[in-house]
């Protein structure tokens, strides 16, 4: 670890050697690290979420944060994302086939299985975990955090449960969201751009039970992963304004890559489950 | 209060909540355009004016350090795209667009835009709480005092870094993309990496790529000048921080779909 004195030979220097393998392992060291905590927090929440008590209010003050107050940010980039992906996919299959006829109907099928929840989870590991780091972080140095403990109530408890049940409600939720906001988007623009009707746009043929599931089951594993890597972060500030800052950073880069880590995780395992049931 | 009062009031609220909201847009739209205009006349070639030795450490700070998780996520990229496209393939047997499928999508539009949330999140979000710590404890303002221009000195190095930053980590995050997409698509679809890479190399067209990196460019300029903006702009001790870096983050992201749209918009 860091904090203990590199062995030196005669002269008072490391060798080049053990510089190197310092310099590799603690990077190494410093993400097990991370990953434990986030492991330990998760479980505590688990733990406190079936054995305390549920904190009703706190739990709604949550929701409203994460679901309601996220809803304009969504509609607006959700609502781009639909268009940018219409214009593209139009634009080559104008190209290649000149048949728009089963655009609609694929752009549904992808976006259920893979643009919706991942994007909307990244939207909100960008507005919902910095937020979540920022306020807890300010607790922590403010020594809130400490104050509670010294109640008896335990921050995981007290600061984490409510935020857990919270956003993973909110992200299945939010992601179902998206998939109107950025099909009704995406129907607009093929109606603008392309000429292509509406009616002919909103084709429900491809989608089977397959793609709702994966969907769904993406974005309760986001939701349940974004307050877990935020909260942890949050709840290890040290040092004033400057260690809220890096928080926050903290936060939204690990949610960000919890986010695109599970998206393949699980694309990978949809493959392999749909290759097995077909 | 009398009744009528009451009445008065329940109506004007809305309008009151929307004039506040309509406010405090436009305060940050000004904000941002003043920022960019100044940043952009410190270009000029007879007003060049910033801080040359802080630059190359930005660059450092801001593009070296990010290596690693703009690495890692494009690989995760590259893959989940192999992965999508996959399903589709094998559901017409068209083995041979696999990579068409993967590398057009990574290429144009997925690729920049995943990647330019990355460095949003690690950069900006790092170069807000940055400056904001300095706002709150008063170090702008004492770079003031010693007759230093905070704008030249510490937002030009940041802008010209992460714009050059943004667009090398792009051709990085798009070659590493592009190996994660083979790799997965050798090991997990039983397609041949060799034949991947001839549907890359046949069907993707070198437009696809420049319409890519040009939208790097432009991220590259939105976060630096929205992360800076918000730093500078900072007010209240550690929560301001924490209330500056989300503001920050939200920011950047809308203004990166905005961009996105626009060129895509543009191009076509």
């Amino acid at each position: 670890m860091s904090d203990q004195p590199l062995q030196s030979d005669e002269n008072g220097e490391t060798s080049a050697f053990r510089r190197l393998l310092s310099s590799l392992g603690e990077p190494v060291l410093e993400v097990a690290q991370t990953i434990k905590g986030i492991f330990q927090v998760f479980g505590l929440t688990w733990y406190y979420m079936l054995k305390g008590r549920p904190r009703w209010k706190a739990t709604v003050e949550q929701l409203h944060e994460v679901g309601n107050r996220s809803v304009l940010f969504i509609t607006v980039t959700l609502g781009f994302l639909g268009m940018i992906l219409i214009y593209q996919a139009g634009y080559q299959a104008e190209r290649i086939t000149g048949d728009l006829q089963m655009l609609g109907g694929l752009f549904l099928q992808l976006l259920l299985r893979e643009f919706a929840p991942t994007i909307t989870a990244m939207m909100i590991a960008t507005r919902v975990a910095t937020g979540m780091a920022a306020q807890i972080g300010s607790m922590v140095v403010t020594e809130q955090v400490d104050a509670l403990r010294m109640c008896a109530a335990q921050p995981v408890d007290y600061l984490v449960v409510p935020r857990f049940i919270a956003t993973t409600i909110m992200m299945v939720v939010l992601s179902i969201f998206a998939v109107l906001v950025a099909y009704s988007a995406g129907a607009m623009t093929a109606y603008f751009s392309f000429g292509l009707n509406v009616r002919t746009f909103v084709d429900m043929s491809f989608i089977g039970w397959f793609d709702v599931l994966l969907g769904l089951s993406k974005a309760l594993a986001y939701g349940m992963a974004i307050p877990i890597v935020a909260c942890h972060a949050g709840l290890n500030v040290f040092g004033g304004s400057e260690g809220v800052g890096r928080a926050t950073t903290n936060a939204v880069v690990n949610a960000s890559l919890a986010v695109v880590f599970l998206d393949f995780v699980i694309s990978g395992l949809g493959y392999v489950i749909l290759g097995l049931v077909t | 209060m009398s009744p009528m009062h009451k009445i008065a009031r329940t109506f004007q609220r809305p309008l009151h909540l929307l004039g506040d909201w309509a406010m405090g847009w436009f305060h940050h739209i000004g904000g941002l355009g003043l920022l960019t205009w100044q940043v952009l006349v410190y270009l000029l070639p007879w007003k060049w004016n910033f801080d040359g030795p802080e630059t190359w450490r930005t660059m450092y700070r801001v593009g070296v350090k990010s290596f690693p998780i703009v690495v890692v996520t494009a690989v995760l990229v590259g893959a989940i795209m192999v992965i999508q496209s996959g399903l589709y393939i094998e559901q017409y047997g068209a083995h041979g667009l696999l990579g068409w499928g993967a590398g057009y999508a990574i290429l144009r539009s997925v690729g920049p835009i995943l990647i330019g949330l990355m460095f949003s999140g690690r950069v900006g979000a790092n170069n807000t709480a940055e400056l904001g710590t300095m706002k709150v404890t008063d170090q702008i303002d004492a770079l003031r005092a010693l007759s230093i221009d905070p704008v030249a000195y510490l937002v030009m190095p940041r802008f010209m870094a992460m714009i050059v930053m943004m667009f090398l980590l792009v051709v990085v995050g798009n070659a590493t993309a592009l190996i994660g997409g083979a790799l997965t698509s050798q090991f997990l679809l039983d397609v041949n990496m060799v034949l991947f890479f001839q549907s890359v190399v046949t069907y993707v067209l070198l437009e696809d790529l420049m319409h890519g990196l040009m939208k790097s460019v432009a991220f590259g300029f939105a976060i630096a000048i929205i992360s800076c903006y918000f730093g500078l702009q900072t007010s209240g001790g550690a929560v301001g921080v924490g209330r500056a870096v989300n503001a920050s983050v939200v920011g950047s992201a809308i203004a990166l779909f905005a961009i996105d749209y626009a060129i895509t918009y543009a191009a076509l």
